[in-house]
C-alpha cells in the first residue's frame, strides 16, 4: 500500500511537472519568435531547479526515518502545493516580464517552480523506500513511475489538452489536478481530524482562487507577450487559434503571427502590396510554364491564393505542418477559396518528411515563403542536405524558390548548392537549369494575371498602367547595383556573401549565429 | 568519504553527456521523421521509455551487493560513449531506411534507435543509489543528492550547449564533446574501481593479521564487502 502510494505520487508529480514544461515552452516560444537558444535556457532554468530543489529535499529527510510514516506526507502535500501554485504562475509571470524586460527574467520563475517540483522525487523516495538492500531496486520502479506520468504528461498536456483547451483553461486544470494530489496526501497523512479538516478547506480555497484568478492572471496573455511594451489596454488579437501544433493569433490589421513569429499579412493585391505578394508574381516570370507546383507553408494562404491562380497551373500541392492554418484560412474571404480549389491539394505534414515519403513526386517549381532563419529547426528547410532533396523532385528545369529572409549564409549555401541561382528580393530562385528573370514574360504576366476574374492590375487608368509600367521594370534591376529589395545574379551573391557559410544539418549556422534576440513589437 | 565526491562529480559529468546526446539526438530525429508535434512525442516518448526501462535494469542489477557498483558504472559510460561516437551515423543509416514506415513504426525505430543508450543511462541512478544508501542509510538524502548533481549537470549542458557547443561544433563535435566525457568518467570509474579493490585487500589482509594475531576472532566481514562495492575509501 504504501509503496504504490509512493508510485502513485511520484508519478503524479511527474505528469503534473513535465505538462507545466510543455506549457511554459508553448509560451517562451511565443514570446521569443522561437528562438533556439530561449528554448534551451528553458531547460537550463527548468532543470537547475529540479536539481536544487532535490538537494533541498534531500537534507530535509531525516537520518533514521521510518520508510512509510505518514508525517512524511504532510511534508510532500506542503511542497506539491506550493509547486502548483507557483507553477500556475509561471505563464502570468512571463506576461508581466514581457511588459517591462521580455522573457528572460521569468525564467527565475520557472527555477522557482521547478525547484519546488523537484523536490518531490526524493522526498517520496524517502517516504516509500526503506534504506536496505532493495533500495536501488525500489528507487528504480520509483523512478519509473516519475518517467511514466512525465511521459503520459507529454502526450496528455500536449497532444489533448493543449489540442482543445486554450493555454488558460490548460494552467487552470494543472493546477487543480495538483491541488487534487495535495488534497490525497493531506488525507492519508496522520493529521488530526480537525487539523486534516482544514488543511482541506485551505487546499479547496486555494482552488477556488485559482478558478476564479485564472481569468485575470492569463488575460490576453499572448497580446502581452508579443506586444510587450507597446500593449496597450485595448490591445486584441483579432483571432486567437490554439491547437497542439501550436499558437496562431492574428492582429487587427490582419497580421499573421505563428507561434509568435511574423507569418504574414492576408492580401493577395500586387497593387497594395504589404506582404511583399510580388515574390509570388514573380515565379511567372522565371519559369515559362509551370503545370505542378510544391509550397511548403500555407501561413496566411495569400501566396496560395496567388499561385493557384497562376496562368497554365494543373496541379498544386501544398504541404502545412499546422493544421490550425486551415481554419484560419477559412474564416477569410480573401483566401478561402484555397481550400475548395480542385487544382490545390493540402498534406499535413512536416515539409522535409513528406519529401523524403513521396520521393516520385516532381514539380516545376517548389516555393517555400520560409519563417525567420534564425527559429528554431529552420535548418531542416534551410541547409544544403535540404536543397539536394528538393533537386530530387525538380522537374527538368525545374525552379526551387524561396525566403532566406536575407541570411547570407542561407544565400550563400543556395547559390553553391545550385548552378544557377538569383536573388529576388530577400527569396533565392535556384536550378540546375540556366533561367532569368524574363521582362517580356513578366510583362505578359502581369498584364494577364487575375484572381478570380479580377485582373490584377487594374490598367484603364492612367496610375493603374503607370504601376504597370513601374513593375515590369523591375526586371531590370538585375543589371544595376544590387539593392535589397532588387534582382542580383549568383556571381554577385558568391561575391557578396563570400565570409558567409554553407548551412548544413550539421552546423546549423542559423539557428546559432546570435543567441538572443529580441524582436520589436508590433 | 573521497569516493562519495569522486561519484557525485562523475555522476554530474555523465548528466552533462546525456543531456548533450539528447538535445543532438533529437535534432538529428527531427531532421529524419519531422518536427510535427506526432514525431516530436513519439521521439521524447521513446526517449523516456529507455530511461524507464533502464531503471528498471539498474534496479534489478543493483540488488547483489556483491556487484562491483564503480566497475559496472565505468562500463556503461564506456557502452554510452561508444554509441555516443556512431549515433549519427546510425541515425541516418536507419532513418533514411525507415522513412515510408506509419507512425506507429516509427516510433518502434525510434525506440529501438535510442533503447541502448537510454537503457544505459536510466539504469546509473538506481545503481548508484542502491550502492550510496548502504553506507548512508538515508533513502532521501542519497537520491536527492545523486538527483542534484547529474540534473545540475544536465542543467550546465543545456545551457552551455546553447551557449556554444552547438554553434562551435555541430551535432557531430557536440556528440564527440558528450562521447569523450563518457570516455572520461569511464576511465576514471574504472581506476576508482581498482583502487577500491587494492584498498579492499589492504584492510582485508590488516583484518587477517589481527584475526590471526587474536586467535581465530571473527573478523568483521564488513571492509571486505564494503571495499569490493568501492566504499572503502
Amino acid at each position: 500500500m504504501i509503496f504504490a502510494l509512493t508510485l502513485l505520487i511520484a508519478a503524479a508529480s511527474g505528469f503534473i511537472s513535465l505538462s507545466y514544461e510543455i506549457l511554459w515552452y508553448r509560451v517562451i516560444s511565443f514570446a521569443s519568435w522561437g528562438l533556439p537558444g530561449a528554448f534551451g535556457l528553458l531547460l537550463a532554468a527548468y532543470l537547475f531547479g529540479i536539481a536544487v530543489g532535490s538537494r533541498i529535499a534531500g537534507h530535509m529527510c531525516r537520518e533514521g526515518a521510518k520508510a512509510g510514516d505518514a508525517r512524511q506526507l504532510q511534508r510532500i502535500a506542503w511542497f506539491a502545493l506550493v509547486a502548483n501554485v507557483l507553477g500556475w504562475l509561471v505563464v502570468p509571470v512571463f506576461g508581466m516580464s514581457a511588459k517591462r524586460w521580455d522573457w528572460p527574467p521569468a525564467l527565475i520563475a520557472v527555477a522557482v517552480a521547478a525547484a519546488m517540483l523537484g523536490a518531490i522525487l526524493p522526498l517520496v523516495s524517502h517516504f516509500g523506500i526503506p534504506a536496505d538492500e532493495r533500495a536501488g531496486s525500489r528507487l528504480s520502479y520509483v523512478y519509473l513511475a516519475n518517467i511514466v506520468g512525465s511521459a503520459a504528461g507529454s502526450l496528455v498536456t500536449g497532444f489533448v489538452v493543449l489540442d482543445a483547451w486554450s493555454i488558460q483553461r490548460a494552467g487552470a486544470f494543472l493546477a487543480l489536478l495538483g491541488l487534487g494530489l495535495v488534497a490525497l496526501l493531506l488525507a492519508l497523512s496522520d493529521l488530526g481530524r480537525a487539523r486534516r479538516g482544514i488543511a482541506l478547506a485551505s487546499v479547496a480555497g486555494t482552488a477556488g482562487v485559482i478558478m476564479l484568478g485564472t481569468p485575470a492572471a492569463y488575460d490576453r496573455i499572448y497580446e502581452r507577450l508579443l506586444f510587450k511594451k507597446k500593449l496597450q489596454d485595448d490591445t486584441k488579437f483579432a483571432e486567437i487559434i490554439e491547437t497542439k501544433s501550436g499558437v496562431i493569433t492574428v492582429t487587427q490589421d490582419g497580421t499573421v503571427y505563428g507561434g509568435g513569429a511574423y507569418d504574414g499579412r492576408f492580401n493577395t493585391s500586387i497593387r497594395y502590396d504589404r506582404n511583399g505578394i510580388l515574390r509570388a508574381y514573380g515565379i511567372g516570370a522565371m519559369h515559362p510554364a509551370p503545370k505542378r507546383m510544391l509550397m511548403i507553408g500555407l501561413a496566411s494562404g495569400s501566396w496560395a491564393k496567388v499561385l493557384s491562380h497562376m496562368p497554365g497551373l494543373e496541379q498544386f500541392d501544398i504541404v502545412e505542418i499546422n493544421p490550425g492554418y486551415l481554419k484560419l484560412i477559412g474564416g477569410h474571404d480573401e483566401v478561402k477559396s484555397v481550400l475548395t480549389d480542385p487544382k490545390v491539394r493540402i498534406h499535413i505534414d512536416d515539409g522535409r518528411r513528406w519529401l523524403h515519403r513521396h520521393p516520385t513526386e516532381k514539380f516545376d517549381v517548389v516555393v517555400m515563403n520560409t519563417t525567420w532563419h534564425w527559429r528554431a529547426h529552420s535548418t531542416n528547410l534551410l541547409s544544403q542536405e535540404f536543397m539536394h532533396l528538393v533537386r530530387e523532385h525538380l522537374s527538368p528545369g525545374g525552379l526551387f524558390f524561396f525566403n532566406t529572409t536575407s541570411s547570407d549564409d542561407v544565400q550563400r549555401t543556395a547559390a553553391e548548392t545550385f548552378p544557377h541561382a538569383m536573388r529576388v528580393y530577400n527569396f533565392m530562385a535556384a536550378s540546375d537549369a540556366p533561367f532569368s528573370f524574363d521582362k517580356e514574360r513578366w510583362r505578359k504576366l502581369l498584364a494577364d494575371y487575375s484572381l478570380d476574374g479580377t485582373p490584377a492590375i487594374d490598367r484603364s487608368t492612367p496610375e493603374g498602367q503607370a504601376f504597370y509600367d513601374d513593375l515590369v521594370s523591375y526586371a531590370d534591376s538585375i543589371h544595376e547595383p544590387p539593392v535589397g529589395h532588387g534582382l542580383e545574379s549568383r556571381d554577385s551573391v558568391l561575391a557578396r556573401t563570400k565570409g558567409a557559410r554553407i548551412v548544413t544539418d550539421d552546423n546549423m549556422v542559423p539557428e546559432w549565429t546570435a543567441l538572443l534576440r529580441f524582436q520589436d513589437a508590433p | 568519504m573521497a569516493t562519495r565526491g569522486w561519484i557525485y562529480s562523475a555522476f554530474l559529468t555523465s548528466g552533462f553527456a546525456a543531456l548533450l546526446y539528447q538535445v543532438v539526438w533529437q535534432r538529428a530525429l527531427f531532421a529524419i521523421y519531422g518536427i510535427n508535434v506526432e514525431s516530436v512525442t513519439m521521439v521524447v516518448t521513446a526517449f523516456m521509455l529507455g530511461l524507464g526501462l533502464g531503471s528498471l535494469a539498474g534496479g534489478a542489477v543493483s540488488r547483489a551487493p556483491s556487484r562491483p557498483v564503480l566497475l559496472l558504472f565505468s562500463m556503461v559510460e564506456l557502452g554510452i560513449g561508444v554509441f555516443g561516437m556512431v549515433s549519427l551515423a546510425v541515425f541516418h543509416a536507419v532513418g533514411n531506411a525507415t522513412l515510408g514506415m506509419s507512425a506507429g513504426g516509427t516510433f518502434v525505430i525510434t525506440f529501438l534507435l535510442v533503447l541502448l543508450p537510454t537503457l544505459l543511462m536510466g539504469s546509473t541512478l538506481p545503481l548508484l543509489v542502491a550502492h550510496l544508501v548502504r553506507s548512508s542509510k538515508n533513502v532521501g538524502r542519497t537520491v536527492g543528492t545523486l538527483y542534484f548533481v547529474n540534473t545540475l549537470g544536465s542543467a550546465f549542458a543545456s545551457a552551455a550547449a546553447v551557449l556554444g557547443i552547438l554553434a562551435h561544433a555541430g551535432q557531430s563535435g557536440s556528440v564527440r564533446v558528450a562521447a569523450g566525457l563518457n570516455f572520461l568518467v569511464a576511465g576514471m570509474s574504472y581506476l576508482a574501481h581498482r583502487r577500491s579493490l587494492r584498498e579492499g585487500e589492504t584492510r582485508v589482509s590488516g583484518e587477517q593479521l589481527r584475526a590471526g594475531a587474536t586467535e581465530g576472532a571473527a573478523s568483521d566481514a564488513a571492509p571486505a564487502s564494503a571495499s569490493s562495492s568501492g566504499e572503502a575509501a
